[in-house]
């Protein structure tokens, strides 16, 4: 016969157990039985039960503290209150402490079959909305990904035509139409590379990236990531300057993913900058760490807000130009700095700007933290 | 005079295709194209190509990668070289639980990403056939 559920019967009464055993064996369950609560407990770890009848008048570990404790354990496993003297009261309050339902003393077989099929389908459900909460919160963890892919498939697609037209015509347009083709070539790869830059942001895995770590010079950090996001500051007259003392000590860590940490930290101090402004990114040691700071003169951060920047999906009000991310970007950051053993801080004066600083730990000190390993990390870098 | 390299383009997107045939046709190869990974799949077997340019990321999923491996597989059709072109970095491949979507798992021989520039496209395309002949002759 199909096993069609697992049952866990708890109770001190033998014959409780012995009655209640043979009625759901013989209605093709699976049961099992425990005497007292600690021995209920560790049969709800080794059994895993899909629905425990739970005696609530036990010697030892009263049954309402074994029901807390099944809770905690497994919210969706299905508790049934079995009670002797059916006061409502106990019954109402281990309903309250999330029994399904209760079930009084003495029971006919039919009524325990019954009460049996309905926690059952109850367990199922419960189960079901589970999964259906884990594929939504999926579905909203990778929703930004999603959406850039289905935004970057058609933009390659356009770009990759137009390489192709401008071979084609090469010889048949005039110099002005070859330049406007070129201006839209360029807009399109700019649009690919603000979506690029962003699903690598958000994409950004961190398993097995210890195996990357190597020394690396903070100024090599510093120029590659000022260097990807020249082009962004650029286009809002943005200077970015550097102070980078001499014999910095070098970090430990993997380049392209901590280069990813200051691009995104640039990206957001361009975003939030006023144009015509400056940005400084400067190092300096602080005992056994190194500290990179990026410093804004833009719009800054509400105090109410600092303590939530780094938070998945918060998002700062809209940047200059309008622009808005997926609010993971710090986010992100904030892991990429931990994987690395360091810590991410932020101070903000409102209208003034902003400094975030990383601290890093100097290459040969302990302190660096192992994120777990089970296939290699992707790599981030960037096509041209 | 040696006869043109036959190549095979698997990417669902009719757009795309069409302009990556249009430069490979240019250059004097033999192209044929298929939509989808199941025709793509035929069309390997009726007439296994000199080299392969597949799509990752077609229909559900990264059904790009389970093409590759299904390849990877077939004695006939192990030892083509093969093209990735994919309009998402690997590093997308939590997209796809339990799917891995990673270079180094596939035995591929190489990986763009969309769009693809002309010049760049037919080097590639150059050197992977070469390489395969190496390989040939090597035997």
């Amino acid at each position: 016969m199909e096993v069609t559920g697992r049952i866990l019967i708890v109770d001190d009464e033998e014959i409780v157990l012995d009655s209640c055993s043979e009625i759901l064996r013989a209605a093709g369950y699976a049961v099992a039985t425990a005497s007292d609560g600690a021995q209920g407990l560790r049969q709800v770890e080794e059994f895993r039960p899909d629905l425990v009848y739970l005696d609530l008048k036990m010697p030892g570990m009263s049954g309402m503290e074994v029901l807390e404790r099944i809770r905690a354990a497994d919210p969706s496993v299905v508790t049934i209150v079995v009670t002797g003297y059916a006061t409502l009261a106990s019954a109402v309050e281990a309903m309250q402490r999330g029994a399904y339902d209760f079930v009084p003393k003495p029971f006919t077989p039919e009524e325990l079959r019954l009460i049996t099929r309905r926690g059952l389908e109850r367990r199922r459900l419960v189960q079901e909305t589970m999964a259906l909460r884990r594929e939504q919160e999926m579905l909203r963890e990778h929703f930004a990904a999603i959406i850039a892919h289905e935004v970057k498939s058609p933009l390659a697609a356009v770009q990759q035509s137009l390489y192709l037209l401008a071979a084609e015509l090469r010889e048949a347009l005039t110099e002005a139409q070859r330049e406007r083709l070129a201006r839209l070539q360029a807009r399109l790869a700019d649009l690919l590379q603000m979506v690029d830059t962003w699903l690598r942001a958000i994409s950004v895995d961190l398993r097995g990236i210890r195996e990357r770590f190597r020394p690396t010079a903070v100024a090599d950090l510093v120029a590659r990531a000022v260097e990807a996001v020249q082009p962004f500051a650029r286009r809002k007259d943005l200077q970015i300057g550097t102070a980078l003392p001499e014999g910095l000590p070098p970090v430990v860590g993997d380049e392209v993913t901590l280069v990813q940490a200051l691009v995104n930290l640039l990206h957001n101090a361009v975003k939030y900058s006023y144009p015509g402004g400056s940005i400084t990114v400067a190092a300096r040691v602080e005992g056994e760490q190194v500290h990179i700071g990026v410093s804004d003169q833009g719009v800054g951060i509400p105090p109410d807000e600092l303590p939530h920047i780094f938070g998945a999906f918060y998002r700062g009000r809209a940047g200059m130009a309008g622009e808005v991310g997926a609010g993971l970007g710090l986010a992100v950051t904030r892991k990429i700095v931990e994987a690395h053993g360091g810590v991410i801080t932020a101070e903000s004066t409102p209208g003034k700007g902003s400094t975030f600083t990383v601290a890093l730990p100097v290459a040969g000190q302990a302190g660096q933290v192992a994120v777990g390993l089970d296939r290699p990390a992707a790599s981030l870098e960037g096509a041209a | 005079m040696k006869e043109k390299a036959r190549l095979l383009i698997i990417d669902d997107d009719p757009e795309f295709v069409d302009a990556i045939r249009g430069v490979l046709e240019g250059a004097g190869y033999e192209v044929e194209a298929a939509y989808n990974p199941r025709s793509g799949f035929e069309t390997l077997k009726r007439r296994p190509p000199d080299l392969l340019l597949l799509d990752i990321l077609m229909g559900r999923g990264a059904e790009g990668v389970m093409l590759a491996r299904k390849m990877r597989k077939d004695p006939q059709l192990s030892r083509i070289p093969t093209l990735i072109i994919t309009g998402i970095r690997e590093q997308i491949a939590f997209l796809f639980p339990g799917q891995a979507v990673h270079p180094h798992i596939l035995p591929v021989d190489e990986l763009m990403e969309k769009p693809v520039d002309p010049e760049l496209l037919l080097d590639r395309v150059r050197a992977l056939l070469q390489a395969a002949a190496a390989r040939r002759e090597a035997g």
